[in-house]
This record gives C-alpha cells, structure tokens and sequence, in this order.
C-alpha cells in the first residue's frame, strides 16, 4: 500500500484511502506497519485538512462572512467518517461475540480489547493533525460528545459493544471467581484485564483526559458486590447450620482475609471498602447476634483465642462490641463478688486483710489480661473492666454493712506489709505489692477511709519504730500522692517530718542535760527519749484516763519539760502516757540468775513499780496510786496474772475492786526479756470504731468546705446545682449522700455562711 | 554515540541527522514510538529538500530546550511577539521560505518552530496600514471602495490612535 497521498480535495479519495490504512491497523497491526503507510496516512490527514477547499457545503454563506468565525477549520467529515467505521467495526466484533460464553467470551472480550486499544493508540497519532486543529477548536467552543480521536475509540466501543457485551461478560467474571471462591484454580490475569477494561471506559464527561470510576462502579463493581454478597450469605448461613460458633468465626477470619488479598490480587483497590463492608455485612453483622450468644460461653471457659477472634470480628461492624462490654462488665462484677464470696465465707468476721485483697487481685489480674491480649486493650474494655472491678470492690458480701470495709482492709495489708515483722518480703516482692496496693486503691471509693486508716497505723509504725523500711514507706507515700495529689499525702510527710525533728531534739537534749549541773542522779538514772509530734498531723488522741506519773521518772518529766519550754515557748506539751513504753529490770525473782527484763507500756510501770515498796497490794490501793481509770487498769493487771507476774487473790477472781494482788517471787521465763506490752483486743476494736466516728466528722468537714468554697467562687447558685457540683468536687474522696450535703447546707445556712434567696437559689455571704 | 535517523525529502533527498534531533517533530517521534527504529529512510512527502534542511538547522540548534512546554508556557510565549535573536536571524529568510517552513513546522507538528514561525509574520505586520501589508505580503485589494469603508467603521474601535 505504498500508493501516494490521494487527492486532498476529494473526500471520498480520501476516506477510501484512510480506510484502507486504519482497517490494515485494526486487523492486521501485527505483521507489522511499513514507515512510507503511516506517513501516508498522516499526510492524506493533514493534507485533507489543509485544502483550500470550501467547507462542507455549497458556498452559501456569503452572507454569514461577517459573523462567522475567524478561519474555517476543515476535519468534521473526516471526524464523521471514522465514527461510521469504528460503528461498523464494532458491530463486527459484537456480532462475534455472540458464538462465545463463559470464559471463552472474556478471552474474546480481553482480545478483542486489547488488539482494538493498541490500534486506537496508532490512530489517534496518524489522526493527531485533526486532534490538534479540528477537534481541539470543536471543543475549545464548548461543543459535547466531540474527543479526541483515541478517547472517541473509547466511547464507541462502550457505545456500540461494551453497552450490548458487558452483562454476558459480567456473568463470565462472576462465574470464575465463584469457582475460585469455591476453591478452584482460576486464570486471574484475565479478572485484572477486565477489571482495566472497565476502569479505561469511565471517561469524565468535563475533561477527556481525565478517567472516572464510573462505568467501572456501575457494570462491575454493583454486580460483584451482590454476588459476593449473595455467595456469603448462603454459605454462611450452611456453615452455621452444621458447625460451632467458633468454627464459624475462624472460617469468616479465613474469608475475609482471602477476599482482602483477593483485591490486592486482581481487583481494584477502589473496591477494598466497599467489599470489606459487604462481607463484613454478611459474615458477621447477619450472624452477630449468633456471636455474641457464644460471648458468654467463651467467658466461662476462658477461651481466650477465641474471645480474640470475635473481638476482632465484632470490631469490624459499626457498634459490634457494645453488647460485648455489658457482658464483659457484668461477668467481671460476678467473678469478682463470687471470690469474695468464698473467702467471706471462710474467713468469716475474722477475715485476713491479705486474704481479701489477693482475692480482688486475682480476679483484676486475670481479666486485664483478658483485655490486654485478646482485646487489645481497647479503651472501652478497659473501661468496662474499671467499672467492674469498682463494683466488685465497694460492693460486696464483705462490704454488706459498710462500704468502708474495702479500704480499711486495704489500709491493713498495706500496713501487713510495711510493718517489721518475721517473714518481710523481698525489696523488689515489696514494691510489686505495693503497686498491686495502688491497684486495688484506684477502685475504691472512700479513699478517705483509707488515708484514715493508714495514717492512723503510719503513726503506730513510726511511734513504735515498726517500720520495716524507710524507703518503702516513702515510695508508698509516693504513690498515694501520684494517685490522689499532694493534699491526701500531706500530713502524712509531715509525719515523717516530726520523726526526724525528734530525733535532733532528743540530741540536743542530751546536750543540754549535760551542761546542767548534776545535782542529782535520778534524772539521769533513766534512759529516757521522745518524740514531739504535731497534734494536728498526727491522728493519736490523748490519753483517755487520768494518770499519776511514777516518782522514779516525774524528774526525768519535768526537766525535759523544761527544756522544752526554754526552747519553744508557748507551746503546750501533750504526754501521749497511753503510747509509751519502758523497760524494767526485775530483781525480785528468786531462780533467776540473771535480772528479767520487762518491757512494758508505762501504766503498767506504774503498777509494778508500786510493788518495790510492798509485796502485796490491794486492788484498790493501786487505783488510788496510779489513777487509771477502771477500763485501763484491769486490762494491764489481766496481762500479769497471764504472765504469772502477780498472781491474784481470790485465785480465781477476775481483777476488780475487792481483789488483791501479790508478786510472784517464783516468776520463771524462758526469756530474759518478757514483753508485757500487749495490745489489748478490746481496745483494737474500739479505735476501730472510733476511726469510722472520726470519718464521719470529717466527711461533714470535707463536705461543708467544698460547698464554701464552691459558693465563694459562684456567689449565687441553685440549691440542686450547687449540690451536684459538691458531689463532683467530693467524688475523688468518698461518694457523699445526698441528705448529707442537704445537712451540710442547712448548717452552713445556720451558722451565715449562706442565705437563701429567692427561686431555690443561694446566696454566699462573706 | 547518537543513533542516527534518515530522512526522504518529498524531492528524494536523503538527509541523516540525529535522532534526537529529529524526534522535535511529534509526528516523527510518535512514529518512532509506533512502529519502532526501521533502518529505512523516514518519507516526508510534503517537505523539498530545501525547507527540510532549514527545518533541520532550527532542530539542530534546539536539540536541547526542554521537549514539551506546558499550556501555561505557550500561553505567555503566545503573548509576547519577542523573538530570540538566533532564531530572528534564522527567519531572514525570503517570504516564500518563511512560508514554507510554516507550513513545514505545522505538519512535522514542530510546535516551537510553528510559534516563532508565526510571530515572525505577525510582526511583518505590526504597525502597517492595510496598504503596507497589501503590498508587503502582494495581496490583490479585492474590496470595493464601499465594502472597505464598511469594514473601516466597523473596525474603528480596534484602530491604534
């Protein structure tokens, strides 16, 4: 087809030879396309376009010269005539679609694509000289449905074949990937090229160059999705009907992962979303209900891989997990009160502070793990978990009385663990239950009681030097303080404080003693310390008895009273007898070779030393002599005659007015030191009561300082609001009663902190 | 060294250059994309000898300017009638070559060379009364005296006063 360019003039010359070209490139581009045709071709284009012949029609638009546009560009013909062969072409290749189905109609289809695209690209360069002149002043003006020369190949074949061919070809597709969905071998390259196919179609109406997804959403990605959805939804529904919930929620794993690399394999990565969601939809949202049954089956059973498994599912729907928390929360709460439960049971009203707490631990550990590895420690089961164990903690069988019971025994671990006592634990041991302390003290409610009950027994371990750690009980203070700020700690450094003034006091006592002159040996016959604490720092009462102070040490008394005064003046000293101790050296006993030693509190001094004088003493001679109140004095008696110290007469009566007392010459003990210094129950039990009157006290205090300083801040307030604010202000410490912020109102009302004003509300006056 | 691309003059002149050179022309290079490196000579059947070697020298000096000028480019170098002066020098040409080359560059699809092309006779009538460009261009007057004053009047706002 070497023939030269035909003549420019003549349009039918012309198209006949173009044709020629153009159909030799759709059939046959193959053998390949000789230099002297395409350059032919061309030419017959540029020449065809560049001819000074009239346009169109007969010359009759004289009369239009003047508004006409500036130079006639010729090329529509030409433009017209192409979109007749491409017509005629397609016809063809629709026309033999219709001998192939299945997967041989989606070769034919690639074929046929592929062999018509390539050839639309050579066109559109022999075509360019229209591209640039004809085309582009058509569309510069605005004019629709004109493109250039390769995207109008596109529109035809839409237009002509994709239109005619595509539901035959969709089925094809649908077809082959279902048989790989049911696990055959497909060819997959041929899913891709159809998938191409169809994005290379989506033309944007307003920019040819541009592509859209369009036609590929509409004929592809719509009946891919329905059938995906329907194949789903018939296999799960089977499965389900033949298998256990677990088996099924490892095969919904499987498949959705298979569909996600199937994306990743030959489909577009536009359709991630919206076939996630479908199979999403199908394989879980429709069987969610079936899922969530199993939840509490897999709780019971601990069957945590599995509890991962739904988790990872449900978190896939849009609200999937909900339902699972509320389970989860009420699941905790039930394991929780079960293991109080039984150690309740066990322990009775004895129980073990170590006992209780271990038993709340045990159930937060295991289920914080649970969150930890198989729900990712996602927040809101976290939460759900936190909600739980603030259940469990506040309100169990062992709280049933008070809810103050769980810090109280929290603040006695606590000081089961910090006191000096046989089996210390390890430092690092130390730390760890310290933290599993805090743990358990995120949950409490009243953390108020705590910190009474702490401080309470911090002060009975640094009074009588108990404590077995300094650093652990500063790194607790540090955790309190981490947890609840530096107002909850706050006396309780102090406390530490006035232990190490003490120390240097009693140093520069001793100094001080040294320098004065000795003008007898009895104040120095004692070996005497103390400790000088701030009252209101330190939660010890004075004593509660009268008490005659013992010849043998008032001189020691009062020259430190002395000292005292000489160097703080005003200040107004406190004996705290009931806290004291000393130790007493026991010649009376006649097998012993070597003087006992007992260590006593000082009442019970004050009762033995009244035997040096006499050997037998009247029960009520020694309540006039040392003046203890009944309640103080029989308890310390009791523990002698226990002891065998004195010995009591009548033999078998209980100490009491009427009895009489005589010391035991024959006192024989294993031990050269005998503790006599016991706790009495009785009295354990009264501080604990008298721990929860002071809570109550404070409570009001804490209570009626919020709402001041709430009103100092808002002047006028609502009586609900102002109430609900306190709550809030509060909630960190305890969780106060309603009537008892109404109390705390009318007091403050009472005493003209606040008025009442007019509408409920309140008023603060300064 | 650079592959080398030869080239048929419509009058059967051969004539070798670069093949960088050559691919200034989009119809070139696209053909070359096409159809791939032939050994045969390329036929230009609408270019002589003459006008192809004067399109070649203007190839040969712009081998290096960047290949493609985005819309925004060509859109200021539309503006502006500034020519560079090699290529001035290179437009001293007689008006029936200016033409040619042209026309040349329209069909090669040289858009650069087209441009200044272009420019080079717009500004040959820069200035010129419709009389001067008359006979700069020997362009028969075949209005009527009426038909021109029509024109003249309809045109007057355009006038450069």
């Amino acid at each position: 087809m070497a023939t030269n360019p035909p003549n420019r003039e003549d349009l039918k010359a012309t198209w006949a030879f173009l044709e020629a070209g153009i159909e030799r490139i759709m059939r046959d581009l193959n053998s390949g396309m000789d230099m002297s045709t395409y350059m032919n071709v061309y030419t017959a284009v540029h020449n065809f376009c560049t001819s000074q012949r009239p346009i169109a029609q007969p010359p009759n638009l004289q009369q239009s010269a003047g508004v006409h546009r500036g130079a006639h560009l010729l090329g529509e013909d030409l433009y017209n005539k192409l979109i007749e062969y491409l017509t005629k072409h397609l016809t063809e290749i629709k026309e033999g679609s219709q001998a192939h189905s299945d997967e041989a109609l989606i070769e034919y289809y690639i074929n046929e694509w592929e062999r018509y695209t390539v050839a639309a690209k050579f066109i559109n360069h022999l075509f360019r000289y229209l591209n640039r002149h004809w085309v582009k002043r058509e569309m510069d003006e605005g004019k629709k449905n004109i493109y250039d020369v390769y995207t109008l190949h596109l529109v035809r074949w839409r237009l002509d074949l994709f239109n005619h061919v595509q539901k035959h070809v969709m089925a094809g597709v649908l077809q082959l990937i279902e048989k790989e969905r049911n696990g055959q071998t497909i060819e997959t390259t041929m899913v891709k090229s159809i998938v191409t196919s169809f994005v290379s179609l989506g033309l944007d109406e307003n920019d040819s160059t541009k592509s859209t997804l369009d036609v590929y959403r509409q004929f592809f990605e719509m009946p891919f999705l329905a059938a995906t959805s329907q194949y789903y939804q018939i296999e799960s529904k089977q499965f389900v009907a033949e298998n256990s919930v677990v088996e099924y929620m490892k095969k919904a794993e499987a498949r959705l992962a298979e569909e996600q690399n199937r994306v990743h394999l030959y489909l577009h990565p536009d359709i991630t979303g919206p076939l996630m969601k479908t199979c999403e939809k199908v394989l879980i949202q429709e069987h969610a209900g079936l899922l969530r049954e199993e939840f509490q089956i897999l709780l019971d059973n601990d069957r945590q891989g599995d509890l991962q498994r739904m988790y990872n599912l449900l978190s896939r729907i849009p609200d999937g997990l909900d339902p699972l928390r509320t389970k989860f929360e009420a699941h905790v709460r039930r394991a929780g009160l079960a293991a109080v439960d039984k150690i309740a049971d066990d322990g009775g009203d004895n129980l073990e502070p170590k006992v209780y707490v271990d038993a709340l631990l045990e159930v937060h550990t295991q289920y914080q793990g649970l969150v930890l590895t198989a729900f990712k420690g996602e927040a809101e089961f976290v939460r759900s978990l936190d909600n739980a164990c603030r259940e469990f903690v506040n309100r169990n069988k062992v709280c049933k009385s008070a809810s103050t019971k769980s810090p109280e025994l929290l603040a006695k671990y606590a000081d089961s663990l910090l006191r000096k006592s046989a089996k210390s634990a390890e430092e690092s041991d130390l730390e760890n239950k310290l933290t599993a302390i805090m743990t358990v003290f995120k949950y409490v409610e009243d953390k108020d009681v705590f910190q009474k009950f702490y401080s309470k027994m911090l002060a009975k371990r640094l009074v009588n030097f108990t404590s077995a750690s300094d650093d652990a009980e500063t790194s607790m203070i540090g955790k309190l303080k981490e947890a609840c700020g530096f107002e909850y700690t706050n006396k309780l450094q102090r406390m530490f404080q006035d232990m190490q003034i003490s120390k240097d006091l009693n140093d520069a006592y001793k100094v001080w003693l040294e320098d004065k002159p000795q003008d007898d040996s009895s104040a120095t016959a004692v070996d005497f310390s103390c400790q000088v604490l701030g009252t209101s720092f330190w939660p010890l009462n004075p004593p509660g008895t009268p008490f005659n102070i013992p010849e043998v040490i008032i001189k020691t008394y009062s020259k430190f009273v002395d000292f005292y005064n000489e160097k703080h003046t005003g200040r107004k000293l406190t004996w705290l007898w009931h806290l004291c101790k000393g130790d007493l050296k026991a010649n009376f006993c006649k097998n012993a070779k070597v003087p006992y030693t007992f260590q006593v509190s000082t009442y019970q001094m004050a009762i033995l030393l009244l035997f040096n004088d006499r050997l037998i003493i009247s029960y009520d001679d020694i309540e006039k002599n040392v003046a203890l109140s009944q309640e103080y004095l029989v308890p310390s008696l009791a523990i002698f005659l226990k002891a065998k110290v004195l010995t009591i007469s009548p033999a078998t009566a209980k100490p009491g007015p009427g009895t009489t007392f005589t010391l035991n010459t024959d006192f024989k003990s294993k031990k050269i030191r005998v503790n006599l210094n016991m706790a009495v129950r009785a009295e354990q039990k009264q501080e604990v009561e008298e721990t929860h009157k002071t809570i109550e006290e404070d409570r009001k205090l804490l209570m009626q300082s919020a709402i001041v300083r709430i009103m100092k801040a808002r002047k006028v307030m609502k009586h609900v609001v102002l109430v609900q604010e306190t709550i809030a202000q509060i909630k960190s410490r305890f969780t106060p009663k309603i009537p008892d912020i109404k109390k705390c109102i009318d007091i403050l009302l009472e005493k003209e902190y606040l008025e009442r004003l007019d509408g409920e509300r309140l008023g603060y006056l300064a | 060294m650079a592959v080398q691309i030869k080239l048929m003059s419509s009058d059967q002149a051969m004539l070798v250059v670069d093949k960088e050179v050559a691919e200034r022309s989009v119809l070139i290079k696209n053909m070359l994309d096409d159809i791939g490196e032939v050994d045969e000579a390329i036929p230009i059947p609408n270019v002589n000898e003459a006008v192809l070697k004067k399109v070649i020298e203007w190839c040969e000096h712009h081998k290096g300017d960047s290949p493609s000028t985005n819309d925004e480019e060509s859109d200021s170098r539309k503006r502006s009638t500034d020519i560079e002066e090699w290529d001035q020098k290179f437009m001293q040409v007689d008006q029936e070559m200016l033409f040619e080359i042209i026309l040349a560059a329209n069909y090669l699809d040289i858009k650069p060379l087209l441009d200044v092309g272009c420019k080079t006779v717009a500004n040959m009538i820069k200035g010129k009364s419709p009389e001067e460009i008359r006979k700069t261009f020997n362009i028969q007057n075949d209005f009527t005296a009426e038909e021109e004053e029509q024109i003249r009047r309809e045109n007057e706002w355009a006038e450069d006063r």
